[in-house]
């Protein structure tokens, strides 16, 4: 009910029982009474005015809100009276308010907010990977879906402009804008058929390279701009808030489906699909048709494809293809960030329910002039609610400066990171978590106050029964506070063991003094593979002059960066077994000489490669593993390998050590068969038959960060001006970077694990406190007849152990059945690692014990001449 | 509480639920005020019912809330604002409804207090 209708009945109420006043008066006048005397007679006879509306206004039905709002303003007086008390409740609750709130913020904006996309709700994602043939065949067929495919994290040099720069791109099909529903900011997108070759020579710019790099001229339209020593028209700019398929993308090109190109077209880029539904379709036919068409994909391949090959291939609702791995991270936080709401709770019920230990007069009071035990319950649960909304307002406060952190910690690549902010949604949500937070921390203390009213807490001496009733309540509090916080920390203490074993994990290399960064002319510019070399081999020669240089070589991937170049491979007196390759995949890496040197990566057996081998013998160097593989028990040096396509055999002449090529977690994955290093010369082609023109430069050097990069930056533009120095990095920050996911994971666990730490250790603190100064009488009249200081700090102590006991036993038990979500991410740590469940433990129980001395050596104190005054 | 009670005790309580029972009755000769509404039943009853304007107020709104009768502000014979109630079509039905419920117990009361022979 709104308040001016409200307002309006008052009024009408009001005039209605002054009408019958005057009516009543001028009835007593007409018979004869005094004016004065009948209007007083009126009066009495209607009775008691005030109690009329009052009774009317509860037949009406609104009584209720009337109630809440004085019990609010009441709540209010009471809160500005106790202000410290007020003070701790509401920041414990904003704490664990805001907590919740930003993380919520991650799952609204990323699991939940629908995609920027004109119905949303009809765009599909194809769980599966296709190269260029398989997803034209598609396109080709589906009859449920239009289906676009697109190829993230395509480098290329822009140049024509007074630097070359490297610009991230992404491949699309030429229908996928349209799909998506994606309208540009300028210009247009592509138009279908513009995807092959001859009609592709188009690009589309993101908004803030347009503005960046073109000064946000509209005049770049229909111009053309150089990209890898290409000329491509610029047909569009898309706004800034289209960040597909993340915000890396800087131009969005068209694929180039050229079916001529067998290598290219089946083999090179295994790309994510992903459709929208044709009217008419449901998502279940279109799973329906996609099983039909995986049924007879693989005969279209020019060589034959296993069965296996994406033979669970679905069709799932595109937000969810789009945030899955990141789904199962984000739900564990918001559980972890749940406990911690749950701690806080606990606490703030303990601190109200201590207070009501002091308020107990007061509520006896109100019940004895006649206030009913639904009537004190609801005012004392309205007091909590009331706090629970200010520690809200706050916590919203908390979450923002929260999210921005979580931003920053979050690794970049985390998906829609960018379209994260607080919405109505995170409101109500704060809004609602607030309410319902003060309806669980205040409905035990008010029904137990309510309670203790009835049993008359105006006589004095009842302390003793409720107190102990409390005492209880209050125990199981600080017990529940202990098993959370328990859980919490052993979820944070798995985690960090796990991440401490993967950062010690020997990735294969020395990472220290060694700078790396991408130096990667055109590919036109490698066009002839000997300018190519030469310019490489200048730039090597270049940088070692410098003094502070100790070693400097070329790859064409760098370990751990998350990619590396595959090639298909003979093996020497290789068997397959049934249904393998016949030429196994390997992962190939094509490096200078030097390059085993300067990354301080062991030899294991034979030699590392010479200058000679540039342009001598062919030869091959394989890793540990490799070599165990196809040579057990034998020395692999000597045998022979042949990249298809070569001219010739090459001869292994090194084994090395295992390197981290992926990522830390792994190996090598089961899928590879191998892995192989070669010299970079001309015949060093990857699985495209080309000689890779993209390599990274890796500088070992005492001086520091900046001036190895300046030195680089030089000696590249003394021999170039095309050519763009890019992803400048130590080969720390590589490593680190590579495990920017499990770091994230961590240091978010460790906070709450900390804060839920915290928070249950002044829970146990506030409970034993409570305990002394409610038995101080008690411990000194035990003093008075002899008790020893020692048997009463035992005494408290134990009553502490006793509840940090009971809630660490709790929290392991409750941690042994709950770890199992957290096991995805961990690393070389089970789930129920006894190590860490013990170590946790003993922490938690040291801790507690501390909070527990304190309150212990008050009552050890205390004097029992002054005790037995106390009252 | 106790003052007031002394001065009504030459009338007869109005019995708990009756109240509004009476009220209908009363609303069905025609609009009429809360003022009008308890001299009417107070002079329809010999002066032996006395409405408390305690309980009539609360059960006119009630009622009104029950849809059984509407209310209006008008101006009254003797030219003064007020609020005439009036019975509504439901509020006729549940007229009937009452009143038979009183005869029923009216009949069980009576069977009850006739001496036995």
């Amino acid at each position: 009910m709104s308040f001016w209708r409200r307002r309006r009945r008052e009024a009408d109420l009001e005039e209605e029982v002054r009408s019958h006043l005057e009516m009543a008066a001028r009835e007593s006048v007409e018979r004869g009474e005094t004016a004065k005397k009948a209007e007083q007679a009126a009066r009495r006879e209607f009775g008691n005015v005030e109690l009329v509306k009052e009774t009317a206004r509860d037949a009406r039905g609104w009584r209720w809100m009337e109630d809440i709002v004085e019990d609010a303003r009441y709540g209010l007086r009471r809160m500005r009276k106790s202000p410290g008390f007020t003070a701790i409740a509401v920041l414990t609750l904003a704490l664990g308010i805001g907590a919740n709130t930003a993380i919520f913020s991650l799952v609204n904006g990323i699991l939940l907010v629908s995609l920027p996309y004109p119905n949303p709700e009809r765009l599909v994602s194809v769980t599966g990977t296709y190269p260029k043939g398989a997803f034209v065949a598609m396109r080709e067929q589906m009859r449920t879906m239009d289906v676009g495919a697109y190829a993230e994290g395509h480098e290329f040099n822009l140049t024509g402009l007074e630097e070359p720069v490297r610009l991230t791109g992404t491949l699309v099909s030429a229908q996928l804008f349209s799909i998506l529903g994606a309208r540009p900011e300028l210009g247009r997108t592509f138009y279908p058929g513009e995807d092959v070759p001859g009609q592709d020579n188009l690009v589309i710019l993101s908004h803030a390279l347009w503005a960046e790099k073109f000064g946000g001229n509209p005049s770049i339209l229909g111009q053309s701009i150089e990209l890898e020593g290409k000329s491509r028209q610029v047909v569009g700019v898309m706004p800034a808030e289209f960040r597909f398929p993340s915000p890396k993308t800087q131009v969005w090109l068209p694929l180039h489906n050229d079916p001529r190109n067998t290598i290219l077209y089946w083999a090179d880029d295994f790309m994510p699909v992903l459709g929208r539904l044709r009217p008419g379709s449901t998502m279940e036919q279109a799973r329906t048709e996609l099983r039909m068409f995986q049924s007879h994909v693989g005969a279209l391949f020019p060589w034959p494809m296993p069965a296996a090959w994406n033979a669970d291939a679905s069709v799932v609702p595109l937000q969810n293809g789009m945030v899955a791995d990141v789904r199962t991270r984000l739900l564990l936080l918001l559980g972890a960030v749940a406990l911690v709401l749950m701690i806080a709770c606990s606490n703030v019920a303990n601190l109200t329910l201590s207070r009501a230990a002091t308020r107990e007069k007061e509520i006896g009071i109100r019940s004895a002039l006649g206030a009913g035990r639904m009537r004190i319950t609801r005012q004392l649960l309205t007091e909590s609610v009331l706090q629970a909304i200010l520690g809200g307002s706050l916590g919203l406060l908390f979450a923002k400066e929260g999210l921005a952190l979580l931003k920053l910690v979050l690794p970049p690549d985390t998906p829609r990171l960018a379209d994260v902010q607080m919405d109505w949604r995170v409101l109500a949500f704060t809004g609602g978590l607030a309410i319902l937070t003060g309806l669980i921390f205040g409905f035990a203390p008010a029904l137990h106050s309510s309670r203790a009213a009835l049993t008359g807490a105006l006589k004095s001496g009842s302390r003793g029964t409720t107190g102990r009733v409390s005492q209880r309540l209050r125990g199981s509090l600080a017990i529940a506070q202990v098993a959370f916080a328990m859980m919490l920390v052993i979820a944070a203490g798995l985690l960090i063991r796990s991440f401490w074993t993967l950062s010690h994990v020997d990735p294969g290399f020395r990472s220290e003094h060694v700078l790396s960064a991408r130096v990667a002319p055109n590919q036109s510019f490698c066009g002839g593979a000997a300018r190519c070399l030469t310019f490489y081999r200048n730039l090597l020669d270049q940088v070692r002059t410098s003094p502070a240089v100790a070693g400097t070589a070329l790859v064409n991937t760098l370990p751990l960066g998350g990619r590396v170049a595959k090639r298909s491979l003979d093996v020497e007196n290789y068997a397959p077994a049934a249904g393998q390759d016949l030429s196994p995949l390997f992962w190939l890496h094509v490096v200078t000489p030097d390059y085993f040197r300067v990354m301080g990566v062991p030899l294991l057996s034979g030699r590392t490669f010479v200058d000679a081998d540039v342009s001598g013998e062919p030869v091959a160097i394989v890793t540990a593993a490799t070599a165990r593989r196809f040579w057990p028990n034998q020395n692999a040096v000597g045998k022979h390998i042949h990249l298809l396509d070569d001219k010739s055999w090459r001869t292994i002449v090194g084994v090395i050590a295992d390197v981290r090529a992926y990522d830390l977690q792994r190996n090598i994955p089961s899928w590879m068969s191998g892995t192989a290093y070669v010299p970079y010369n001309s015949s060093a082609t990857l699985e495209d038959r080309r000689m890779p023109s993209e390599m990274t430069i890796v500088i070992r050097s005492t001086s520091d960060e900046a001036q190895t990069t300046a030195m680089l930056r030089e000696a590249v533009a003394s021999l170039s001006h095309e050519v763009p120095v890019s992803e400048v990095k130590t080969m720390g920050a590589v490593v680190s970077d590579s495990v920017s996911t499990p770091r994230s994971t961590t240091i978010l666990f460790a906070a709450f694990a900390g804060l839920a730490l915290t928070l249950g250790i002044i829970g146990i603190y506030g409970v034993l406190s409570f305990l002394v100064s409610n038995r101080t009488q008690e411990i000194g009249i035990r003093m008075a007849l002899g008790a020893q200081r020692r048997d009463v700090l035992r005494s408290v102590m134990g009553e502490g152990a006793k509840l940090s006991l009971a809630g660490i036993g709790l929290g392991m038990a409750g941690a042994l059945a709950l770890m199992r979500v957290l096991s995805g991410e961990l690393y070389g740590v089970a789930a129920t690692d006894p190590l860490t469940f013990c170590s946790v433990a003993i922490l938690v129980a040291i801790v507690a014990m501390t909070a527990c001395y304190v309150p212990a050596r008050r009552a050890m104190k205390v004097d029992p001449m002054v005790a037995l005054r106390y009252e | 509480m106790g003052e007031k009670r002394e001065r009504y005790q030459n009338r007869i309580e109005i019995l708990q639920g009756t109240l509004d029972l009476l009220i209908l009755q009363t609303l069905q000769w025609g609009p009429q005020h809360g003022y009008g509404i308890s001299v009417a039943i107070r002079n329809r009853s010999g002066e032996l019912l006395q409405v408390d304007t305690g309980s009539l107020y609360p059960a006119l709104h009630r009622l009104e809330k029950q849809k059984w009768i509407k209310a209006e502000w008008r101006i009254s014979e003797n030219k003064q604002r007020a609020k005439f109630y009036q019975l509504t079509a439901a509020g006729k039905k549940q007229l009937t409804r009452e009143r038979s419920k009183w005869s029923q117990l009216s009949d069980a009361i009576a069977g009850v207090l006739q001496p036995e022979e």
